[in-house]
């Protein structure tokens, strides 16, 4: 006999999630979650973005990580609360391990939540974490052919940065064809092409997520 | 490997229809993923194998369908349906799409014996 279900497989991971979603939004904090290949640049993102946002807002920060706390470790100078999150090998963070870490920070005192995804193009675009939004972060030492490989991703993110610009000259990234794939599968995505190391491009990204804050 | 929970969660819904259903055995399970999930059918197989050990879906034949993506034009409502993930509405060249179809991740049924 056929019974049927018809039902979301990942149903568990997305009710927990729209739950973090209801409570963010009762709280009033916006939730970012970055999603980019491991050595993209996430970590040096998050620190010249919490020192440039910090004095205006109030941030923390979860640390995906699947083994240990190096990024957790150079994020703290920057004095915003961390939480890091191991995943044991786990290759994306979810809603339930967000939402059991979420009562660590004092929500009423707080603007922002970056939430550092482990690195990797694929997994993570699949787990909704209730976020307010996707970012999407990926390096000029990569290649051009992103876009088109991980269409999830790109598709789903609010912004995508394009990092490590200064480097370009030194492989065979081909900014053209990068557009055209950009384009072809998310033609109204902002692009903000910056190197985090160098602050190349940098204002642009602050004025953007700013505005993202102050009208969330 | 996000086939692995994704097998993990699909074997928690089986189980408790199973036990709901009071079946003794399950024999089949139909599954459907949208393209854009990017599930690797092979993958899923072995992972889905590994993970069905000991339960009462353990030699369960997994049916696996995967949906191609679709989108309707928001500018001239036509409805398409894509191979390549190319996102551009191939009647008016706009890219302002709501996609319809591709990012499923549903179990349909399973089949047992009581």
């Amino acid at each position: 006999m056929e019974i049927k279900i018809r039902k979301n497989v990942l149903d568990r991971n997305k009710n927990k999630a729209n739950e973090v979603r209801a409570l963010l939004k009762e709280k009033n904090v916006l939730m970012v979650n970055m999603i980019s290949s491991p050595g993209a640049g996430k970590t040096t993102l998050l620190e010249k973005t919490l020192e440039n946002l910090k004095s205006k807002f109030k941030l923390a920060v979860i640390e995906g990580d699947i083994t240990t706390d190096r990024d957790a470790q150079r994020l703290k100078g920057h004095g915003v609360p961390i939480v890091v999150i191991n995943t044991e090998g786990g290759c994306h963070l979810d809603s339930h391990s967000i939402s059991k870490v979420l009562p660590e920070f004092d929500l009423d005192n707080l603007d922002v939540v970056f939430v550092e995804n482990v690195g990797n193009l694929v997994c993570p675009s699949h787990f909704d974490l209730g976020e307010s939004f996707k970012l999407a972060l990926v390096s000029t030492t990569e290649g051009d052919d992103k876009p088109i490989k991980y269409p999830m991703l790109f598709r789903e993110a609010k912004a995508i940065l394009l990092n490590k610009i200064d480097l370009i000259q030194y492989t065979n990234f081909n900014k053209s064809s990068f557009h055209t794939d950009l384009n072809n599968v998310n033609g109204k995505v902002p692009l903000f092409e910056v190197s985090c190391t160098q602050n190349l491009g940098m204002e642009k990204w602050y004025t953007w997520i700013t505005n993202q804050i102050v009208s969330k | 490997m996000h086939e692995l929970k994704i097998a993990e969660e699909l074997i928690g819904i089986i189980k408790q229809v199973a036990e709901e259903e009071n079946l003794k055995k399950v024999t089949k399970v139909n599954i459907q993923f949208g393209k854009m999930i990017m599930i690797v059918p092979d993958v899923f197989h072995f992972v889905f194998d590994g993970a069905v050990k000991g339960t009462i879906a353990k030699n369960a034949r997994l049916h696996l369908e995967i949906l191609p993506v679709k989108f309707v034009c928001k500018k001239c409502r036509e409805e398409t349906e894509i191979d390549d993930l190319l996102f551009v509405c191939p009647l008016c060249g706009s890219n302002d799409l709501e996609l319809i179809q591709g990012r499923e991740t549903v179990i349909e049924s399973i089949e047992g014996e009581k």
